[in-house]
């Protein structure tokens, strides 16, 4: 009876074992086990980025702040590492998903990973293609006469009083 | 990087910036260049340019504040009603003699100094002078000290009390640090005018030129050599960017 239990045992452990193997080789013949979420490709339909994508999960930041003291202190304005064509191309145009939710390109990974970021406080967390202003030279541009202007009272005879006009700008 | 790769001979180099300086000259004292040209993007900005504004007082119009108004559209600039501690790049200043009543009009922004008194005082290096003369503050490392904000004679620049909505994705803008007019860079850097400039150009006053006042054939190096400009404060020996004609 002792042996019938034994040989039982061993026929488990074996069955056991043999499923364990089945089953890891399933799990390792498509894609690569990862628990991490997947980051959406380009709204472009490319499947490329600026680097591998291996390349890009572990080192993106060094990148982003190599290019952003360069723009910010020696005007270097090339694309391929600007935070701006990030979001230009992963984020889709008038999307309304902002930074913070789980579906926004970057809060995908870093809600994750439990990495908490300050870019998004001051950039702009979605494209804005078109929609800012882009500047020209006056010196080639011709000159529009423009529509009425506001007068405002010049009663001011002190240089530290001031007169600002920001309705007008048209701001929210 | 091994030593070959970036070491040229020195009698290479001379030969080559010879060359290249020949390619520029034509005469002595006149240069090739294109004022509006922009820089390639992928090229630092260098200390050969001086980025500078030319004010005429007597074509400034009292009420006019196209210049204001294009600054905070083109920079996302709002107000919250509260005029003492908005953020604030260009204001209008109306200047009256108690003599003679005679009243002048102009808008007071950063004067982008040689010698900027805000720098000087920055903790942290996040006030800085960039090599074409444009002073701006490095929102990344700015701590919202506001030293600057102190040191500035001509009160130019404001800081973020509040959280702010960007409107604009080429001025980021946030709560917590100093801001100041940046000669709109983003659009200088691609070959563009200021905003301002180019709104009171476009409001038919003509009172704003931008230039470079280190080429002798910018225009606002013309009208310079010309009318002359004065500084606001000269007596602090900051050397203004901006000058500013009929004060």
């Amino acid at each position: 009876m002792q042996q019938l239990n034994k040989r039982m045992h061993n026929t488990l452990i074996t069955i056991a074992g043999l499923a364990m193997l089945v089953f890891s080789a399933f799990a390792f013949a498509g894609e690569k086990p990862s628990f991490a979420p997947k980051v959406p490709h380009p709204t472009n339909g490319s499947t490329e980025c600026v680097q591998p994508e291996d390349e890009m999960k572990k080192n993106h930041m060094n990148y982003i702040l190599h290019q952003r003291d360069q723009t910010m202190h020696q005007g270097i304005r090339t694309k391929t590492y600007s935070l701006k064509e990030c979001i230009n191309c992963h984020v889709p145009e008038n999307s309304e998903v902002r930074f913070g939710d789980d579906k926004h390109f970057c809060s995908s990974c870093h809600n994750f990973a439990a990495v908490s970021i300050d870019c998004f406080q001051c950039h702009m967390d979605r494209p804005m293609k078109g929609k800012g202003t882009q500047g020209k030279n006056p010196h080639t541009a011709q000159a529009t006469p423009t529509a009425d202007k506001t007068t405002i009272s010049t009663d001011i005879a002190d240089t530290s009083k001031s007169v600002q006009d920001t309705k007008e700008a048209g701001n929210e | 990087m091994s030593n070959s790769d970036v070491n040229i001979s020195r009698r290479s180099f001379v030969e080559k910036s010879a060359t290249a300086a020949a390619a520029l000259t034509i005469a002595p004292g006149m240069f090739l260049h294109t004022v509006a040209e922009a820089k390639p993007a992928d090229q630092a900005v260098s200390s050969a340019v001086r980025w500078g504004m030319l004010i005429d007082t007597a074509k400034c119009a009292s009420g006019c504040t196209a210049c204001v108004s294009a600054c905070n559209t083109e920079n996302g600039i709002a107000s919250h009603d509260r005029p003492r501690t908005d953020q604030q790049w260009i204001r209008k200043v109306t200047l009256r003699d108690k003599q003679t009543k005679h009243e002048i009009s102009l808008p007071m922004l950063c004067q982008h100094c040689e010698k900027p008194p805000c720098v000087d005082v920055c903790p942290t290096g996040a006030s800085f002078k960039r090599d074409d003369g444009i002073v701006l503050v490095d929102r990344h490392i700015c701590i919202g000290c506001r030293y600057c904000m102190m040191a500035c004679p001509y009160k130019a620049r404001s800081f973020a009390h509040e959280t702010v909505d960007a409107t604009v994705d080429h001025q980021p803008r946030g709560k917590g640090t100093v801001e100041s007019c940046t000669m709109c860079v983003h659009r200088v850097d691609e070959g563009g005018t200021p905003a301002c400039v180019e709104a009171c150009s476009e409001a038919e006053h003509g009172a704003m030129i931008f230039g470079d006042i280190k080429n002798p054939d910018s225009e606002i190096s013309k009208q310079l050599l010309k009318h002359g400009g004065k500084q606001i404060r000269a007596d602090l020996g900051l050397n203004t960017g901006v000058r500013y004609r009929g004060i």
